[in-house]
């Protein structure tokens, strides 16, 4: 399953946006143009559909409804979310849309919720029932595992969504970020690794390594190691001049090493849509430039959809990005606007005069007088 | 370009372009400069700036440096893959027949090689290399890397040589560098831990048009 469009209406820094998407989709925009905020919708609905989450602790992770309207929006609008997920022929299309705002004592309440299966609608409300009693309007259907039932696949493919921004100072020190789960920042990194079956996490272990080896060649094994008061790490045995090589951990690797790490690992744990935050970041152009290439026989593989937002030249000069797996942000005064490349004939004629994708995005996604960052030196 | 140095002997060097045409036209002559002591190979694709190789070499480097061997695949680094057809009906897993027996006069070796992908009997392979029709570009998301896994593996320069005379030419070009006594004596010496021993060329790779222009650097 995956989606495949999305509309906003006053998120964050959308007013509005209406975008189809790909398999992958890469988010290109200047700094604060809100790629991690479009990639948060894909979060909140995991928070609404998962362990721990629901309505109210979705909306209260993201500090309230002001935090979440759009600063360009009016009054006091609703906030909307529609997305559409699909899966392989045969399967059935899944549309839920959701509007909400907040009542007098500022609790965020539903507006509306739908949810539709091939055209045909399987949940409207407010319904009766909400009508009865309107405090049910302070949670979703699709957080309650007693009226989501027509509707449960889609519940599971929404909490199957996995975010990954990989601080390499929270692997290392994990004490920093006590107690997450699925930490989308490495907090549980390891504790993840550890978690994870002997065998499958040996087969993976084995499959980064022989991935990472063409980024660092000196890297020979990598393993699961506990210490003596049994927290994980991850050690890696570099070759050097000793015969027998030297072993490291985490503490020890390069920042890239370990931002490579979670990458592959996260490429290979799960089956739900990834959301990758720069993976670029710490890593050689030459690494940089195969990952979408990467990404893209991983979700051949495991039918995954991968978004990754990214500000690399490196990664976008790949060939074999489709105009419409490029979105593009654009901030302006009444809010950022989302558009596939693919619509934007200036950018096709570019290509098709020679030049490359991202020789053609980049300048489009630059911030205007950039170059009065230097200005800042004489201040 | 790694398995072309690697089919007559030598070892590759560091790889210097990769970001298209265009680039490696800007940077030519510096890499000409650094030819005079090192031995040098420039790959670039014809494609269809140029009626012919010679002109293209009049027009981009006319006084090549001793050490230097430009050569242009004609009309582009596909051709010089679709000439070994029985790997490249295996790899790409279609019948041996579909496969053009005189690449060079493709005028579209890129394109070629992604229609044979399409009616390839592996699903990955055409998954990789087709592009959708919506994604508006010329290949699949995969296409660079699944070309340059074939050239590293299956491969054979020297088979492909006999249908690709460009080709069989950047061979040519290449085993005069090697025997040639200036380069000899020029070869980076293995004063630091990295150069090996018996190193000899330092490659730049091409990087063909600009509308393909990350892609398969290491393809030949």
């Amino acid at each position: 399953m995956r989606f495949s469009k999305i509309v906003l209406e006053n998120w964050k820094n959308f007013a509005s946006v209406d975008v189809p998407l790909q398999r992958r989709a890469f988010l290109v925009g200047p700094n604060a143009s809100g790629k991690s905020n479009l990639l948060d919708v894909f979060r909140f609905l995991r928070d609404l559909a998962s362990v721990g989450g629901g309505f109210r602790e979705a909306v209260s992770r993201r500090r309230g409804m002001s935090a979440i309207r759009c600063l360009a929006a009016r009054r006091y609008p609703d906030v909307r979310l529609y997305v559409v997920v699909e899966a392989a022929e045969g399967s059935p299309r899944w549309e839920y849309d959701l509007r909400f705002n907040q009542d007098n004592q500022r609790r965020p309440i539903v507006r509306e919720e739908k949810v539709s299966r091939d055209g045909m609608t399987v949940l409207e409300r407010p319904n009766d029932d909400d009508r009865k009693d309107p405090e049910r309007l302070t949670q979703t259907y699709l957080e309650q595992v007693n009226v989501n039932e027509d509707f449960r696949d889609l519940a599971a493919f929404f909490e199957s969504v996995r975010y990954l921004h990989i601080v390499p100072q929270l692997v290392r020190e994990p004490d920093r970020s006590v107690g997450l789960s699925h930490d989308p920042y490495g907090g549980d990194f390891l504790e993840q690794i550890a978690k994870t079956p002997e065998n499958t996490r040996n087969a993976r272990l084995r499959r980064i390594r022989d991935a990472l080896r063409v980024a660092v060649p000196q890297l020979g094994e990598i393993e699961l190691w506990r210490d003596a008061r049994g927290a994980p790490h991850l050690r890696g045995k570099y070759d050097h001049w000793r015969p027998q090589g030297a072993w490291q951990t985490e503490k020890e690797f390069s920042d890239g090493t370990l931002r490579l790490m979670g990458l592959l690992w996260a490429a290979m744990d799960g089956t739900g849509p990834l959301l990758l935050e720069e993976p670029e970041l710490s890593l050689h152009p030459e690494i940089i430039r195969f990952l979408p290439q990467m990404f893209a026989r991983v979700q051949r593989r495991l039918r995954r959809q991968v978004l990754i937002s990214t500000h690399s030249p490196d990664l976008l000069r790949d060939d074999g990005i489709g105009l419409d797996e490029a979105l593009l942000l654009r901030p302006g005064r009444e809010g950022t606007v989302v558009k596939p490349a693919s619509d934007l004939d200036e950018i096709r004629a570019l290509l098709q005069g020679g030049l490359t994708l991202a020789d053609a995005v980049i300048p489009q996604t630059r911030p205007e007088k950039a170059e009065q960052l230097t200005l800042f030196g004489d201040l | 370009m790694r398995r072309l140095i690697t089919s007559v002997g030598a070892m590759p060097g560091n790889v210097y372009g990769k970001k298209g045409k265009p680039h490696i036209r800007v940077k030519i002559q510096g890499y000409n400069h650094a030819a005079r002591h090192s031995s040098w190979i420039v790959l670039v694709d014809l494609d269809h700036d140029a009626d012919c190789a010679p002109l293209l070499h009049q027009e981009w480097l006319p006084h090549p440096a001793p050490l230097m061997c430009f050569r242009v695949a004609v009309r582009e680094v596909e051709a010089w893959l679709l000439a070994d057809r029985e790997q490249t009906a295996s790899f790409l897993a279609v019948r041996r027949n579909l496969i053009p027996g005189d690449p060079e006069l493709l005028a579209n070796a890129q394109e070629t090689m992604v229609n044979l992908a399409r009616q390839s009997r592996r699903r990955e392979i055409r998954e990789d290399l087709v592009p959708r029709p919506e994604s508006g570009r010329p290949v699949g998301p995969a296409y660079s890397s699944r070309l340059i896994e074939f050239a590293s593996t299956h491969w054979r320069p020297d088979v492909a040589a006999s249908r690709a005379k460009s080709l069989s030419g950047a061979v040519e070009c290449l085993k005069r560098l090697l025997q040639s006594p200036q380069s000899s004596g020029s070869w980076p010496t293995p004063s630091s831990a990295s150069a090996r021993p018996c190193e000899p060329k330092r490659s730049q790779r091409l990087s063909r048009t600009c509308r393909r222009p990350c892609n398969s650097e290491e393809i030949a």
